[in-house]
Order: C-alpha cells, then sequence, then structure tokens
C-alpha cells in the first residue's frame, strides 16, 4: 500500500474518532454542570474542558467571556478552531477523498452524509443543549465503523483504520483523565460531589455502566482510574486500546512481502508501553503524582504516532520546498 | 394530474434550429416517441422530485466539483438535466466507424511526426505548423513507444447543424475528461427512469472501464508479465479528481500522485507501506508540463523527477504518451481529413467543421473582415476558454480578437458560427430548448480501437448560449444509444 494512503487513512479515522470523543465529553461536561452549584464552578468547568484541547489561550484570545453559547461555538464550528468538529469531520472526508479507490462506497458516502449532517446544523440542534449534536457525530462515527467492519476488506487498508482509531482512543482518553483526575483528587473520597465527579468522568468515556457491571467496582477513584487506565477487555480504557493498536500493528507487518526483515521500531514501542503499564502498580500514581504520570503517558503515545509514521508514512525523499502545488493541481487544463 | 400540470402542456417550440427529439410541427421524432410519451405523464412536481432525488444521489456519493477560491470549498454537483438524448443504432453505427477511421488516422500522424514525418516531406501539411505547435515535444522524436499507440484515450466533439449532419468540432488527444459522468448519469438514470430502461434497448457503456483496463495492459512494456498500471492525478485539489478516483476504483488499479513515484535506472517505483513496488503503466492525467520537473517545467512537484528518461528507455508506458497535444491543436485539427486521405487512403466519414486558419493570408483576411459573424478560437486553448462567439460579442470584443489574430496569426482559427442542434432540457421549471453537443470517448489499444456505444452529451442551460464547458455554465445529460427494441412496446 502507498505510504501516502496508509497515512491518510490513519488520518481519517483519527480524525472521525477524535471528533466523537471531543462532543461526548462536550455532552457529558453540559449535562454534570446542570447539577454543578455555584456560577464560577459553571466558569470553571468550562475552562477544564478548553484543556481538553490544549487550546484555553487560543479561546482566550478570541472571546471575551467564557460561557457556554461561546464554548459550544468553539468546539463545533469555530472556523479558526482546528479541532472544531466541523473542522475534524471536515478533514475526515478530505482524507477519505483522497484514498477514495481505496475505502469502499459506502465509507465514503457514510462520511459524506455526516460531512453534511454536522456542516448545516442550526441553532435548533442546540435549543436543548448539545445532547442532539453530541448523538448525531457519536452515531455518525460509531456507524462509520460498522460500515468499515462490514464492507473493507479485512486487510492492510483496514488495519492502518483500525491503528488510527485505537491510537486516537488511547490518547483521548488519557488526556481526559489528565484534565478530570485534578477535579476528583481535589474532593473528599466519598462525598457527593466526588461521586458525581467520578460518574462524570466514567460517562465521558462511555463507562459507566461497564464500570458498574465489573464485579466488586466501587465508586472510587482508585477503581475508576484503574477501570479506564488498566482494564483489558473495555474498548476505551488505554491498555484495551493499546492492545487493539498490536492486533493492528501485527496484521500490517505479517502483510509485508517476504524480503529481509527490517526493525520494528513501532512495535518496540508499543511492547514497551504495553509492557509499563501491564506492570503498573497504581497506588504508586494515585493522588497528586497522576498528574506527572499521565503526562509522561501521554508523550509515550504520542511517540508511539511517530514512530508510527517513520516506519510506514515517511519514506519520502525531502525535496527542497518549492511553491504549494495546490496552484498547479487547479491549473491543470481540463480538456 | 391535471393537463395544466404535465410537463408539456405548455407547448415547446423547436424554432429556427434541428431539435434532436422534434420534428418541424412538434411531433416527436419515432425514436424519442416512448420518451416522450412518458415526460408527458409526468407533472411538474413528479419531474421536479426525481431531479432532487438524483441530485441528492450525486452531492452524497461526492460527485462534485469544487471552488476553492473562497476560504472554504464551496462544493457543487455538476448539473446534470433528466431527459435524456437519444441516438437510433444505424445513426450510431456511422459516427462510431467515423471516429474509429479518424482516431487511427491521428494515431498514425501522431506516430509519424514523431518518426519519419512523412506527412511533412510529401507536403501535406506545413511544416512550421506541426513543429511550431505549442505541444509538439521535441523529446519525443525517435522514440518508439508499445504497439505504436500514442493516443490510447480521445474525447472527440461532435456536433449538428441545422439540416442535422453531424460535424467534429475538435478532438481531445492529451487528458480528455468527462467520461465518469458518462457513467454517473447513466446510473442516476437508472434509478430514476427504470421503466423507461425496459422500454427501450439501450445499449450498456458499462464496460468501459474495464475497455480501458484493456487498453493500459496490451500497452505494457514487454519486460512486464503481470503489469502493474496506475492512475497519476495531479491532486485532490484538481477539478477532475473525482473522475481520478472513480477511473482507478472501477479499474481496481491504484491512484497515485507525483509524490508517490520515485524514478530510480530508469525504473519507475511507488512508495508504499513496505518499500518500493516497480510500476509498469501510468494512467497519466497530469499535463506533459507538469510531468517530469527534470525535462518540463522545472517549478512544479506534480511530476516525478527522471520519468521522461524512464519512458523514453521503455522501461514504463504512459497513456497517452507524451506530445499527443500536437494532434489536438486547432491549426492541425484543419487538417485531419488530409491525414485520414494520406494515411488510410479514404475518404472521411465525418467533416470537419469548415475552419479559416489565421496564419493562411487569404484566411486571415476573410476573418478580419468576417469577424462578427465567426466564432475565433485560440488554437491552444481548451474548456471554452480564449474563444470569441463574434455575433453574441460585442464591438470592442471584436476589435481586441481582430488585434489579437492580426498579431499572432498562428495562434488563431475561426469557424462559421453554427446552429448547434437542441434538445429539450429542464430548465428554470419547464422544457426548453437548448444547445447540445456530444463527447464521445474512442479507446485505442494496439490495432483495436473500441468505443462504448454511448457519451457525454453538453447542454449548455443559458438560453441561446453555444458554449456547453463546465467550467462555463454546462451542465449534461446521459446519452442513449437505442436498438431496434425502441418504440416497440
Amino acid at each position: 500500500m502507498l505510504s501516502r494512503v496508509a497515512e491518510s487513512l490513519c488520518w481519517m479515522a483519527r480524525y472521525v474518532e477524535r471528533a466523537e470523543d471531543l462532543t461526548r465529553a462536550l455532552a457529558v461536561h453540559f449535562h454534570a454542570l446542570l447539577d454543578a452549584p455555584h456560577e464560577d464552578a459553571a466558569e470553571h468547568g468550562w475552562a477544564s474542558l478548553l484543556a481538553l484541547t490544549g487550546e484555553e489561550a487560543a479561546f482566550r484570545s478570541r472571546y471575551e467571556g467564557i460561557d457556554e453559547a461561546e464554548v459550544l461555538d468553539f468546539f463545533v464550528s469555530d472556523a479558526k478552531n482546528a479541532n472544531a468538529v466541523v473542522a475534524l469531520i471536515s478533514r475526515a472526508r478530505e482524507n477519505a477523498r483522497a484514498v477514495r479507490d481505496q475505502i469502499s462506497s459506502e465509507m465514503w458516502e457514510h462520511l459524506n452524509r455526516l460531512y453534511f449532517a454536522v456542516k448545516e446544523k442550526d441553532a435548533a440542534d442546540f435549543a436543548g443543549g448539545p445532547y442532539d449534536f453530541y448523538r448525531k457525530v457519536r452515531d455518525g462515527s460509531q456507524a462509520f465503523s460498522g460500515i468499515t467492519h462490514a464492507t473493507l476488506t479485512h486487510g492492510e487498508a483496514y488495519h492502518f483504520i483500525q491503528l488510527g482509531k485505537h491510537l486516537e482512543r488511547a490518547s483521548q482518553t488519557v488526556r481526559l483523565l489528565g484534565v478530570r483526575y485534578a477535579n476528583v483528587n481535589a474532593q473528599q473520597e466519598g462525598t457527593p460531589v466526588a461521586t458525581l465527579q467520578l460518574i462524570s468522568m466514567l460517562k465521558s468515556c462511555s463507562a459507566f455502566e461497564p464500570f458498574r457491571q465489573t464485579a466488586g467496582s466501587r465508586l472510587q477513584a482508585g477503581d475508576v482510574m484503574e477501570f479506564l487506565l488498566l482494564h483489558r477487555q473495555f474498548p476505551r480504557a488505554v491498555l484495551c486500546c493499546l492492545g487493539s493498536c498490536g492486533d493492528a500493528l501485527d496484521a500490517i507487518s505479517a502483510s509485508a512481502p517476504k524480503r529481509a526483515p527490517r526493525p520494528d521500531r513501532p512495535r518496540q514501542a508499543l511492547g514497551r508501553l504495553r509492557a509499563e503499564l501491564e506492570y503498573l502498580d497504581l497506588d504508586d500514581v494515585l493522588g497528586p503524582r497522576m498528574d506527572d504520570f499521565l503526562d509522561g503517558l501521554l508523550g509515550k503515545v504520542h511517540h508511539l504516532g511517530d514512530e508510527i509514521a517513520r516506519a510506514y508514512f515517511s519514506t519520502q525523499v525531502i525535496l527542497p520546498a518549492a511553491r504549494t502545488s495546490r496552484g498547479d493541481q487547479q491549473q491543470q487544463q481540463q480538456q | 394530474m391535471t393537463e395544466q400540470d404535465s410537463l408539456f402542456a405548455r407547448g415547446y417550440d423547436p424554432q429556427a434550429f434541428f431539435d434532436e427529439m422534434f420534428e418541424r410541427g412538434a411531433s416527436a421524432r419515432p425514436h424519442y416517441a416512448p420518451l416522450f410519451e412518458e415526460l408527458s405523464r409526468l407533472s411538474h412536481g413528479a419531474f421536479q422530485q426525481r431531479r432532487k432525488d438524483a441530485d441528492i444521489q450525486f452531492l452524497y456519493q461526492g460527485i462534485t466539483f469544487t471552488v476553492y477560491s473562497q476560504e472554504e470549498g464551496t462544493e457543487r454537483i455538476f448539473p446534470f438535466d433528466l431527459v435524456p438524448r437519444i441516438i437510433p443504432a444505424p445513426e450510431w453505427e456511422r459516427l462510431e466507424r467515423g471516429l474509429a477511421q479518424r482516431v487511427t488516422a491521428l494515431n498514425h500522424f501522431l506516430q509519424d511526426v514523431y518518426g519519419a514525418q512523412r506527412i511533412v516531406r510529401e507536403g501535406k501539411i506545413p511544416a512550421d505548423l506541426v513543429f511550431g505547435a505549442q505541444h509538439y515535444r521535441r523529446e519525443m522524436v525517435g522514440v518508439p513507444v508499445p504497439g505504436g499507440v500514442y493516443a490510447h484515450v480521445v474525447g472527440s466533439d461532435l456536433v449538428r447543424d441545422k439540416s442535422g449532419e453531424y460535424y467534429v468540432l475538435e478532438d481531445n488527444l492529451r487528458t480528455p475528461s468527462g467520461v465518469s459522468y458518462m457513467l454517473e448519469n447513466r446510473q442516476a438514470m437508472k434509478r430514476v427512469f427504470a421503466r423507461l430502461f425496459e422500454r427501450y434497448g439501450v445499449l450498456p457503456i458499462e464496460h468501459y472501464p474495464q475497455e480501458l483496463l484493456g487498453v493500459l495492459k496490451a500497452c505494457a512494456p514487454l519486460h512486464a508479465a503481470e503489469p502493474r498500471a496506475v492512475l497519476l492525478t495531479p491532486g485532490v485539489f484538481n477539478s477532475a479528481y473525482f473522475e481520478h478516483s472513480f477511473l482507478a476504483r472501477q479499474m481496481g488499479i491504484e491512484i497515485v500522485e507525483g509524490r508517490d513515484l520515485v524514478v530510480h535506472d530508469n525504473r519507475v517505483y511507488s512508495r508504499t507501506t513496505h518499500g518500493l513496488e516497480p510500476v509498469d503503466v501510468i494512467y497519466r492525467r497530469v499535463d506533459d508540463d507538469f510531468l517530469d520537473p527534470l525535462a518540463f517545467r522545472p517549478d512544479t512537484l506534480l511530476g516525478v523527477p527522471g520519468l521522461l528518461a524512464a519512458y523514453r528507455s521503455g522501461q514504463v508506458t504512459l497513456c497517452n504518451a507524451i506530445g499527443t497535444g500536437v494532434a489536438d491543436d486547432k491549426a492541425v485539427y484543419t487538417y485531419v481529413p488530409d491525414m485520414i486521405r494520406f494515411y488510410l487512403d479514404e475518404d472521411p466519414i465525418l467533416p470537419n467543421v469548415p475552419t479559416y486558419l489565421a496564419a493562411r493570408d487569404d484566411d486571415r483576411a476573410y476573418i478580419l473582415d468576417n469577424i462578427e459573424e465567426l466564432v475565433v478560437k485560440s488554437v491552444n486553448e481548451s474548456g471554452g476558454y480564449g474563444m470569441l462567439v463574434g455575433p453574441h460579442a460585442s464591438a470592442a470584443e471584436c476589435q481586441a480578437f481582430r488585434e489579437q489574430v492580426r498579431a499572432h496569426p498562428r495562434r488563431y482559427i475561426a469557424q462559421p458560427t453554427l446552429a448547434l442542434s437542441r434538445h429539450p432540457t429542464y430548465v428554470e421549471g419547464e422544457i426548453a430548448g437548448r444547445h447540445v453537443d456530444l463527447r464521445i470517448y474512442v479507446l485505442c489499444g494496439p490495432g483495436k480501437v473500441t468505443i462504448v456505444p454511448g457519451g457525454l452529451t453538453r447542454v449548455a442551460l443559458r438560453s441561446g448560449s453555444l458554449v456547453v464547458n463546465s467550467s462555463q455554465g454546462g451542465g449534461s445529460k446521459d446519452t442513449w444509444v437505442v436498438g431496434e427494441r425502441a418504440g416497440r412496446r
């Protein structure tokens, strides 16, 4: 498979996943705020949501206050926000267009519909809060996964899509925990506020019910963090996502024609990361050390992404920067 | 439905033009009768609904072209008209023979001007016209191409005049586009007018991509036992990108950009996740100028450095070959009937539109005197750019073209303004006559010409306009070639 194609497939999946994760965080947050006691708590809450994409500074530079309407606008359709949901779906679609010949017609058509659905959202979509919009994006993203599973040959293209999706999901879960854990940790364990925080954190990962179904789980910070970080079967838990990345990398590696073996740095990086989590003693990092730990973890997930890019996407010869080629592409005469 | 609602209730006036559907006195031609019957039964509302259904299918399938001037690209679907154009089989059969003859002669011409140059030596065509053509490529002289095929894919544009006679208006031998619309229009029509397809025996066109793939493989370099073909696109920002990916999917070949390819030791490879893979045939949709920065324009990254050298060494086949543009130069076009006589010793089956070459003194004088009556075209432009439609132009525009023609005679030709045939077309809520042309796609393999029965009928949606190009507000229609079953039931 062409390197460029593999890269586009991977990013197509990442953008769809990211759009779903961000809208979920937005919707859960909105609902949690309905229970929040004070005005300033609300403001603080919105700020923590902005921290999720690391774009609080960009937001503050363009918006005066920080209220629901502004945050929604910023997250959903702000043309200057590269991680706005509309921008993410649009980029997913542009990547899909670039590999239109490699994905199924059903996948393309679905992504195309999703794009028009989020692009043509109107005020009515937000009249009752962001929930309806979230459902639209979530359904779109999850149906996309299903359609991909059901219509695309489970070959190399499929595995690059899985790789992108699970890598993104792992990194989103880590980010979310990083933002949320501080609030959780600030509360006295067992108080109603602490419990609400934990529930909201679980819901941000669609994990509340699965967590409840796990035998012996208590709504305590330790149990919740263990579930979201280290569970091996819950599909949004970090370790589980990394496992899926591993499956995809194994399959990609196995699809290589028989040649002299190349060092497999992505699999090495992933192996180290999984081992670290598998042998983690959670008590070592609970409490004030969690912040640093999650930061480090996020860095390693990003490093894994870099290794994948180096191994599979950038067999490019670096050419001296000439002018952008967009002008040339448009310039081609159509006979 | 009341009588007043019917599509044709308000009548239809073919005016003084040749109308594809109606004879004088507004009765439908026999091969159009079943269609006319079906349309007359439809109300405006029902027709509108079908139009909307078709449009939304085009939109969701991403059959769009993008205007990238705004900050975010505006996407539009190509206007598609639901009233199909119908051509009876005997009429088609003549077009088919005529184009096969024409394209065969054009390939002989290309092989000749890059080889022995007999036609020039024997004085059948002026040397400066050939060697001075903008798209003549000296780099190709003496380079053998597999099977002697230069133009593998040709799109020829035909028009009909007042009497209904067909003329070849131009041939496109570089990278003709639009065939995906021919195929997608057919899909849309089958969904919208399924019953009509039952009544007519419309000849199928769906095998076009397979035929094209056959041509690509048949022209592979000899060393390739199982040739690997790819489609080279300028990229997603190109307005024809949809077509590129459509054809690649239909043929089951990979679509690549210049940056995906690399040349090593005159062999072309693609960069894959598992290293370099050799490439044997490139169906390129990139202009000559952009193919290889080492040989042509140095300031572009769309192409592949070293591609020309690899091509000249015979390690890779390009479809179409480099330098085919010399044969679709609008001045060289004038000589196609002579080429047919010269190479094939046959009479041309399809006539050219009478053409005045500004490079000839007599013709130039005629052009300058009669510019208000003529269509003046720049020889190197396509897509409806660089042309003047005399009867529709202002005095100032005519004057500007006069000066251009005087200053650069080699660059201009002129043709009489043809009263192009018209076809009933749904515009602004009613059926009205609009001018049409017909692009037919010709596939050329070694010793074999294939034409799928159909084409792209392009229609000028603006009232009175003669310019059908999509970039100039044109739309398209499905084109049916119908066999004997037509009108039987």
